[in-house]
């Protein structure tokens, strides 16, 4: 069997050649040690005076951007190509430099949906990017937001489907490029808000809580459209509903206010004869019936720190979910020794591998995990997931 | 006039988390037309809390219902507050909270602050990514009876218990008690670094250092 049947048979829940392993490789500095490459300190060029302003310029040209974005992405799935795995993730951001004071670099990104971007380096130099804050937190701001952007809007489909196009081509004859959506429903609505006044305006502006979630999921259904026609076979949704001990909000308000909205995703993606796969990190066992009702094929990360473990889910779910996941990235893959993976990798087969419908991967990506612990991981599972598994 | 029933309605109408129902509440405590004191009303706002915290630990409320009695309880407080402070009681004390060098998760944080000050602390928030100096001279310039710190990332945990160091090289430590919280913390690292206390989640964390001042 090849990678894709691989996944593939996974993916229909039947027994494959072997369990087929998912790489979510994308930090720079876990590419750069596999690729070989030094860091880029791109903060000490934002911090240096004489590059600050040329720096901006030449981010803020789509072309560039684009071009640099996609080398990066092209270097992530060599990676995952090099260390063995069947897939990885591949996820499109378009984001701009802007000048703002309550930054200590005096410079952050925005990205499409309106949110606020920080850069900081990781132990080597490499570039990190992490959301910090919203730039729409009042009905005002947003409706201006949404209206000032909508070129921008439209210009990102474009570029994640070349984007996705490009990756499938130049990577689909050797290795699965599982593209994701764009940023999740949940996410999307509350981040540019700010997650205490999009509460606070569920309960108070349910209007317009409710015109935000119809523009993003009309807005998503477009975007997943673009992904699709890539030629992605596998779509991911990425949406963190819960934190550690449970769903953001219950799964009846999740339900009344984003349920419509995954079952429509769901259906446009079964519509095109793919698979839709969900990521939400934290504790989402109360979630898992949702998960099902709204019609996704499988989910991914169950995070081991929030308590979430694979045999009880599988459990829960039997076979109507694929599973995907959920090697530990807060120790295990960081400073885990290799007979501690190999009983981890041993332990998820066992536990979920049994008829298919798994695929084993870590459970996050994460800036700190290491590229030999990645191996041997992939060793573990070509050692111990050959069907039909005998563990 | 309001009769002593106040209290109870307003504890009731913040757990159905209806804020203008709450405020109506507090409106008439300000304006002095009910019959219980602004103590009494503070008190009731706190037992709610408490409530809070059950529904949130038992999982019968989530994220979205604690964030929004926090809320509720913070607007309740401000107005609230202001009588505290020019009769009788006074703010509980100084609170320095901020998320550890390399994390900029915040979300946990800010509820903490929120909760705080609604218990009727003050809050310095230093925000997120602080440094371990920023952590050690806050608690020089304010000297605050409780440090709280959050951290989400296991790979950041270090920097709490580097805090900590700080304080004992400046002399501190025993001048101020611990308190973290967050993900990637657990009781026992918790005590192993030596800090005073973990929580769980912020209103355990409320009830922690509310003990520590009545011990
Ligand atoms: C939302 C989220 C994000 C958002 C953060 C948005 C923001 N502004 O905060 C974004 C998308 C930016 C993000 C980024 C990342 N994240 Co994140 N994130 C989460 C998620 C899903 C929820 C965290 C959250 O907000 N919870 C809700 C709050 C309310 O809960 P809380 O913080 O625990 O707080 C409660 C209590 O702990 C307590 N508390 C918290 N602090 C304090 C402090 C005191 C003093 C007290 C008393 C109490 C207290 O009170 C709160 C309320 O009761 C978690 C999953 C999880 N298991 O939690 C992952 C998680 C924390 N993230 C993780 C990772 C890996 C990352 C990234 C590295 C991803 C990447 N590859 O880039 C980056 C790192 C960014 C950085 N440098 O900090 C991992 C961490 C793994 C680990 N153990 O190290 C987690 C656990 C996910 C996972 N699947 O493994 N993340």
């Amino acid at each position: 069997m090849d990678f894709k049947q691989r996944i593939m048979t996974a993916m229909n829940h039947e027994e494959p050649d072997q369990v087929p392993v998912m790489g979510l490789i994308m930090d720079p500095s876990t590419v750069n040690q596999i690729m070989g490459k030094e860091p880029v300190d791109f903060v000490a060029m934002i911090k240096n005076p004489d590059t600050k302003d040329s720096i901006k310029d030449m981010m803020n040209q789509d072309e560039f951007w684009n071009s640099t974005y996609q080398s990066n992405w092209n270097d992530a799935l060599e990676s995952s190509l090099k260390l063995g795995f069947d897939a990885n993730w591949t996820i499109y951001a378009f984001m701009q430099l802007v000048e703002d004071s309550e930054s200590s670099l005096g410079l952050v990104w925005h990205d499409v949906f309106g949110r606020v971007w920080e850069m900081g380096s990781d132990n080597k130099g490499n570039l990190i990017l992490n959301y910090s804050r919203p730039l729409c937190p009042t009905e005002e701001a947003w409706e201006a937001w949404v209206e000032e952007k909508a070129p921008i809007f439209e210009k990102a489909i474009e570029y994640a489907t070349d984007f996705h196009k490009k990756l499938v081509d130049d990577y689909g004859d050797r290795i699965m490029p599982i593209g994701c959506a764009a940023p999740g429903i949940f996410e999307n609505c509350w981040q540019p808000i700010g997650f205490v006044e999009f509460t606070k305006f569920t309960f108070q502006k349910p209007g317009f809580v409710k015109r935000v979630i119809d523009f993003y999921t009309d807005y998503y259904l477009k975007y997943l459209e673009g992904v699709m026609r890539s030629g992605v076979e596998v779509v991911l949704g990425g949406d963190d509903l819960a934190q550690k001990t449970g769903p953001m909000m219950s799964p009846e308000m999740t339900e009344k206010l984003f349920g419509e909205s995954y079952r429509h995703i769901a259906e446009a993606v079964h519509k095109r004869d793919r698979k839709f796969i969900f990521h939400s990190c934290g504790n989402i066992y109360p979630l898992l019936d949702k998960f099902i009702e709204w019609g996704f094929d499988g989910i991914i990360t169950m995070e081991p720190t929030a308590g979430v473990e694979l045999g009880k889910v599988r459990e829960h779910v039997g076979h109507k979910l694929v599973l995907i996941g959920n090697l530990d990235v807060s120790y295990l893959l960081v400073k885990g020794s290799r007979q501690e993976i190999e009983d981890a990798v041993k332990r998820a087969i066992k536990d979920a591998a049994s008829g298919g419908g798994y695929i084993l991967s870590a459970a996050h990506s994460h800036p700190y995990v290491d590229p030999s612990r990645l191996e041997w991981m992939v060793e573990a599972v070509h050692k111990y997931g050959k069907y039909p598994i005998s563990i | 006039m309001m009769s002593n029933k106040t209290p109870q309605k307003l504890k009731d109408s913040l757990l159905s988390l209806d804020m203008d129902a709450t405020m109506e509440q507090v409106d008439f405590v300000v304006k002095g037309d009910a019959d219980v004191t602004v103590q009494e009303a503070v008190d009731a706002v706190a037992e709610a809390l408490e409530v809070v915290g059950k529904r949130f630990q038992g999982g019968e409320w989530f994220l979205a219902e604690l964030v929004y009695s926090g809320e509720i309880a913070k607007s309740a407080m401000e107005l609230l507050s202001p009588l505290m402070s020019s009769g009788a009681s006074q703010p509980l004390g100084t609170i320095v909270v901020g998320t550890v060098a390399g994390d900029l998760h915040d979300l946990g944080k800010n509820i903490f602050i929120n909760y705080s000050k609604s218990a009727g602390f003050e809050v310095v928030d230093l925000g997120i990514d602080v440094p371990v100096e920023k952590f050690v001279s806050a608690v020089d310039e304010y000297k605050p009876l409780a440090l709280g710190m959050s951290c989400l990332l296991t790979i950041t945990s270090e920097e709490v218990g580097k805090v900590i160091e700080g304080l004992k090289d400046r002399g501190n430590r025993d001048k101020v008690k611990v308190i973290v919280g967050g993900a990637a913390l657990t009781e026992e690292f918790a005590r192993e670094v030596g800090s005073d206390a973990f929580a769980p989640d912020a209103i355990t964390g409320i009830d922690i250092i509310k003990k520590w001042i009545a011990s």
